[in-house]
């Protein structure tokens, strides 16, 4: 479009390709490249690097902005996901304003998903380095923003991991609030009867740090409490938390547990594994932390018996409602730990059905002086004690049909289960194990295996394929194969005890929604980056520790507490957060003050009156860009990422050979990443995609993608994250999908095949999932053919061509 | 195994179950000593019970179908100690011994029935007879310790050395009085569980409708008067369980209306609620000021006693 103005200032443009050693080089033909780059306008310096991220490509990038007096920065190298704060921070050491440099994803988009087409891939990387320059030409400096930070932390889950956390920041003089949904505080590890490799008791190592918890003057426990809402940003998150009746006042509740003892009402309880009872007013388990008490109304009879015994405490309150509390932190750590699978849906192997078939958390609560059964082994179906037991691992785990990752640590406490019975019961007791791979990994954790072995316990290697019960006898049958010795195996056991897969925790997709945090295929919450900021989730000021993101043994979970801790202290101690400028602005004389803005967007940043232009609250906008896209005036900019450049991104795109290429918008968050996976597996897929990155899909204007068809571009897709809830910015794909979808009815009637304008969701995670899509649209795309294409250009010019001119909006771009 | 909970039904028993690891909570309801009557449902703490009324079949009325939803059932035992016709049995790992008693958050029913079974003519056993539900078992025993079968046979010698006993399956027995008023030498004395009254509304009663007569366990309370087809009351045997009152299709042409449960005294709210349900709001009100009374009754005799000791 010849109304694209460009800034009045001389341009002087310096490119840099980077070699990536031959992880871009190898592939691309990098030194076409950078040939290609100096043809474009404005480019006065191309320079290519070996590793333009290590110390001497950076400087190589700063002395180039000196000697050059470079004013605009294009760095052709890998994924902006990855180095782009790397690199800004060089260019504002060079004294050149850090928003005045963009990046060309030559890696992950080129040389890592095309490596058998080096022809292709090169084309892709030129038309990327044009689509940069392109845009960085338009860039205009921005200032970084800073807001104060509220030095308190919110953790939100009291297992190990987590009360490692809350201390750690405790002891370095933080205000710490510590969200935990169950009764009490200690998750699994306070369930367990011992710790492998040691033995030592589990309860007696975590009750003191337990109640240190709950003793600290700086840590406050919302025990049986629920997180509803999270509001703002790093630095200032508002949290709503609703604290569950329990029909027991905290304060006055003194933890005698004489009420406990005239209760004539029990209910199987949960912490149990069901196995034993507990009272309608109790506490979980005797260590509980807060040892208030509770009761559960589900079977409570209300006779009263308890508040007559309470007597002049009064402590029960039967008309308790939930209460919401408001609390300000600066930094969130996740922290809510794993289920156990319960394998009802494996009937061969007859949990469920058989009474002597039980899993390993509920053998841990048989096998535990304080469980049910007083630590006394026993079967179901007679209360005898056992003489033979089979432990069969991987129960779901590594099992493609279930949850193909391995449970990391179930090896172990089998291992641990197996030493435990064959030392208290010595010869009496005849054990087997039946494992795939004995995965024993860590310090003191093989030397513990020999220790199994040297007790005489039978490891058979085999996966078992039924169990069969003994209606008389209800002993049961184990059918296997010995892989080591190629034969079938049968043995017939009184007791069978499988260690089951660990799962992502029930209600983690809700914690995801609230804290716009996403999670993996397996359910577990995703790393800002799975190497280098393993602690990190995608959200400024959300970290992990513990099983949530991957599960992890005490040990390791613990030493997460202790890192999130410190993550979350360097974001706390600071005074002042500095939030990135990509943030909205309004256009105050062309604001119509429709409030259309006001409904779009997701955060209740924007702020109008009647009569009055709408204004932005600068610290609340998050800067996904959807109010810009919604605006039907053109009011509205959204600043690094304005309708300007974007278009010149779309124009440097479709340059040559539009109708054979696929134009993609991709969101930051979810689908650009899965893009980038799909190159980090190295999955092949056709390289005339080319890319526009957008923060957000719901950044996606109708006119991007009538210039797009005006440019007679082959194929069109908006990636996005998935609906309903995986949106970083709450609801931006929604926005995008109603918009689109009028547009893409219009379209279609107008004579366009629909096939040519596609909406996809990819998650961070399937990268697989975008290769498969990429190679479908193509598919696609040759089914149409380049002749059709033009043909419906020409068609539908007209019409595209009056609707943005009545939309007119180019002409006056925004300041 | 995890924690199960199980239900079967049949035509003969409607069971609940809980198995834990180390418990097992049972509860049996026996369809042929249930009447289908209103006070399990009535009393259930979690309104777990309900009662279903059964559709017509065949010429005769069918007694109410009591059914209970085993995710609301907590296994408390209101229902089998307040069952009138002990229908209801809760156990805990097959024993029958609730805790609800023990912890006095329910009171024992009381079913007083009182009998000096040496005062009975060695001949009669009227009572055996007329009880509707075989509960009462007379036995005579004759000095060689055999059963006597004939009485009349007997010489009077013979006659005056049997001994005579009556074995009354107290735990079943709703207070019907029907023994006691049949009884001929009247030293049978039976309090009833519930006190109150069935009114018969003749407007609303619809003509020889017999539903309730036919549902109704114990024999001539109720009957349908031939004269104008509508059903009279005789409460005298009447046990106020309210059988009748579900099966009746026509709204207040019969109302049951309890004002007293015989019950030992106890502090419970949940007792309390129970009795607003099973009498009414107003009822359950005065049985309480008579609880609260026959308290303060209590703290008078005793500083009495304690003043006469002190003198």
């Amino acid at each position: 479009m010849s109304e694209l103005q460009e800034p009045k200032e001389e341009l002087r443009i310096g490119v840099f390709v980077c070699h990536c050693g031959l992880n871009i080089a190898g592939t691309v033909d990098v030194h076409a490249v950078a040939e290609y780059a100096k043809t474009l306008d404005n480019v006065v310096f191309v320079k290519e690097n070996r590793y333009t991220c290590a110390d001497p490509g950076q400087e190589e990038i700063r002395n180039a902005i000196k000697q050059n007096d470079l004013n605009r920065i294009v760095i052709a190298a890998c994924s902006p996901r990855m180095h782009e704060p790397t690199f800004r921070r060089t260019v504002a050491e060079a004294g050149l304003n850090s928003f005045l440099y963009e990046m060309a994803n030559i890696r992950e988009f080129s040389s890592w998903c095309h490596q058998n087409n080096p022809k292709d891939a090169t084309e892709r990387a030129k038309d990327t380095v044009h689509m940069a320059v392109a845009k960085v030409r338009l860039m205009q400096p921005l200032q970084t923003l800073e807001v104060p930070v509220t030095n308190k932390a919110l953790i939100i889950g009291g297992g190990i991991a987590g009360i490692n956390a809350a201390l750690d920041l405790a002891e370095q003089g933080f205000k710490v609030y510590m969200l935990e949904n169950s009764q009490s505080i200690g998750g699994h590890m306070a369930a367990l009867d011992k710790t492998f490799p040691t033995l030592d008791c589990s309860i007696c190592i975590e009750g003191p740090k337990m109640v240190d918890c709950s003793r600290h003057p700086n840590i406050t426990i919302f025990a049986y409490s629920d997180l509803v809402k999270v509001d703002g940003y790093v630095g200032n998150f508002r949290v709503k938390i609703r604290k569950n009746p329990r029909y027991v006042i905290e304060e006055k509740c003194t933890g005698c547990g004489e009420c406990k003892d005239v209760c004539p009402i029990e209910y199987p309880n949960e912490w149990d594994m069901n196995l034993g009872t507990r009272k309608a007013i109790s506490v979980p388990f005797d260590q509980s932390v807060p040892l208030v008490y509770a009761i559960n109304r589900d079977y409570c009879i209300e006779c009263y018996k308890c508040t007559e015994k309470c007597g002049e405490r009064q402590a029960i309150d039967f008309d308790q409602q939930p209460a919401e509390v408001e609390i300000e932190v600066g930094a969130i750590i996740v922290s809510t730990g794993y289920d156990v699978y319960e394998p009802y849906d494996l009937p061969l192997l007859g949990y469920g059905k058989y009474s002597n078939v039980v899993t390993s958390m509920e053998f841990e609560r048989l096998i535990l002086a304080a469980g049910p059964t007083g630590g006394k082994v026993i079967r179901q179906s007679d209360g005898q004690k056992p003489r033979r037991i089979a432990f069969i691992l991987c129960v779901g785990s590594r099992d493609k049909n279930k949850y193909p990752y391995c449970s990391n640590y179930c090896c172990m406490y089998t291992l641990k289960h197996v030493v435990q019975l064959k030392e208290k019961y010595k010869e009496d007791i005849e054990v087997y194990v039946f494992y795939m791979d004995i995965r024993s990994t860590s310090k003191g954790y093989e030397e513990f295996y020999d220790r199994a072995r040297e007790r005489g316990v039978n490891f058979v290697r085999g996966r078992v394929s039924r169990i069969d019960e003994n209606q008389n006898t209800h002993n049961l049958t184990v059918h296997s194969e010995d892989t080591l010795l190629g034969n079938p195996i049968e043995v017939e056991v009184d007791m069978v005890v499988l260690a089951t897969a660990s799962i992502a925790k029930k209600g983690s997709d809700n914690i995801a929604r609230i804290l716009n945090i996403s999670r993996g295929q397996d359910g577990f919450f995703m790393e800002a980056h799975p190497k280098l900021k393993p602690l990190d989730a995608p959200t400024d000021g959300i970290f992990y520790a513990g099983a949530c993101a991957g599960l992890k043994d005490i040990p390791y979970s613990v030493s997460q507490g202790s890192g999130a801790a410190s993550r979350v202290a360097a974001v706390i101690s600071k005074p002042k957060w500095q939030i990135e400028p990509i943030i909205s602005i309004v256009n105050q004389t062309k604001c119509t003050s429709c409030g259309i803005c006001v409904n779009a967007c997701p955060y209740g940043a924007i702020k109008h009156e009647k009569n009055q232009p709408a204004t932005i609250i600068t610290a609340s906008c998050h800067g996904c860009g959807t109010c810009v896209a919604e605006c039907p005036s053109h009011a509205i900019t959204q600043m690094h990422f304005t309708d300007a450049q974007i278009m010149a991104q779309i124009h440097a795109a479709l340059q040559d050979n539009p109708e054979e290429k696929i134009l993609a918008f991709l969101c930051n968050w979810c689908s650009y990443a899965g893009a980038d996976l799909a190159g980090i597996n190295r999955c092949e897929y056709p390289a005339n995609v080319r890319v526009i990155r957008i923060m957000c899909s719901g950044r996606v204007s109708k006119e991007f993608i009538l210039e797009a068809l005006r440019l007679s571009a082959g194929m069109i897709l908006i990636g996005a994250c998935h609906l309903p809830y995986d949106c970083h910015y709450i609801n931006g794909n929604h926005k995008m999908k109603t918009r689109t979808d009028t547009l893409k009815n219009m379209l279609t009637k107008l004579g366009m095949s629909p096939q040519r304008f596609r909406i996809e969701y990819v998650s961070a995670a399937e990268g697989i999932h975008y290769a498969e899509i990429i190679k479908e649209i193509n598919q696609q795309r040759k089914n149409i053919g380049t002749k059709q294409i033009k043909e419906e250009t020409t068609k539908l010019k007209p019409t595209i061509e009056r609707m943005l001119k009545t939309k007119n909006h180019l002409t006056n771009p925004p300041p | 195994m995890p924690y199960k909970s199980s239900k079967q039904d049949s035509s003969d028993v409607l069971m609940l179950e809980w198995v834990l690891q180390v418990k097992n909570y049972r509860l049996t309801l026996d369809r042929h000593l249930c009447v289908g009557c209103q006070i399990c449902c009535l009393v259930c703490p979690k309104e777990a019970v309900k009662i279903d009324k059964q559709q017509n079949m065949g010429e005769k009325a069918l007694k109410s179908k009591v059914d209970i939803d085993l995710a609301k059932c907590n296994f408390c035992g209101a229902c089998d100690v307040t069952c009138p016709f002990g229908a209801i049995k809760v156990t805990l790992n097959g024993v029958h011994k609730l805790a609800l008693l023990a912890k006095e958050s329910y009171p024992k029913i009381k079913r007083t029935i009182l009998l000096d079974s040496a005062l009975c003519p060695k001949t009669c056993s009227e009572c055996e007879t007329v009880c509707p539900f075989k509960l009462i078992k007379v036995s005579k025993v004759g000095f060689d310790g055999q059963p006597v079968k004939n009485v009349v046979e007997l010489s009077p010698t013979e006659k005056r050395r049997i001994k005579l006993s009556v074995d009354i399956k107290k735990d079943y027995c709703p207070t019907c009085k029907i023994c006691e008023v049949n009884c001929p030498s009247k030293i049978l004395k039976v309090t009833k569980i519930f006190e109150g009254k069935i009114v018969i509304n003749p407007d609303k009663c619809p003509y020889n409708c017999r539903s309730c007569v036919e549902v109704c366990p114990i024999p001539n309370v109720l009957t349908v008067d031939a004269a104008d087809g509508k059903v009279v009351v005789t409460d005298v045997c009447c046990t106020f369980c309210g059988a009748c009152k579900n099966v009746c299709p026509v709204v207040d042409a019969l109302v049951v209306r309890r004002v007293k449960v015989a019950h030992e005294r106890i502090h419970s709210g949940a007792w309390n609620r129970a009795l607003e349900r099973l009498t009414s709001t107003y009822d359950g009100v005065k049985v309480l000021k008579a609880v609260a009374s026959l308290k303060k009754r209590d703290i008078v005799i005793k500083r009495l006693q304690d003043e006469i000791v002190d003198e």
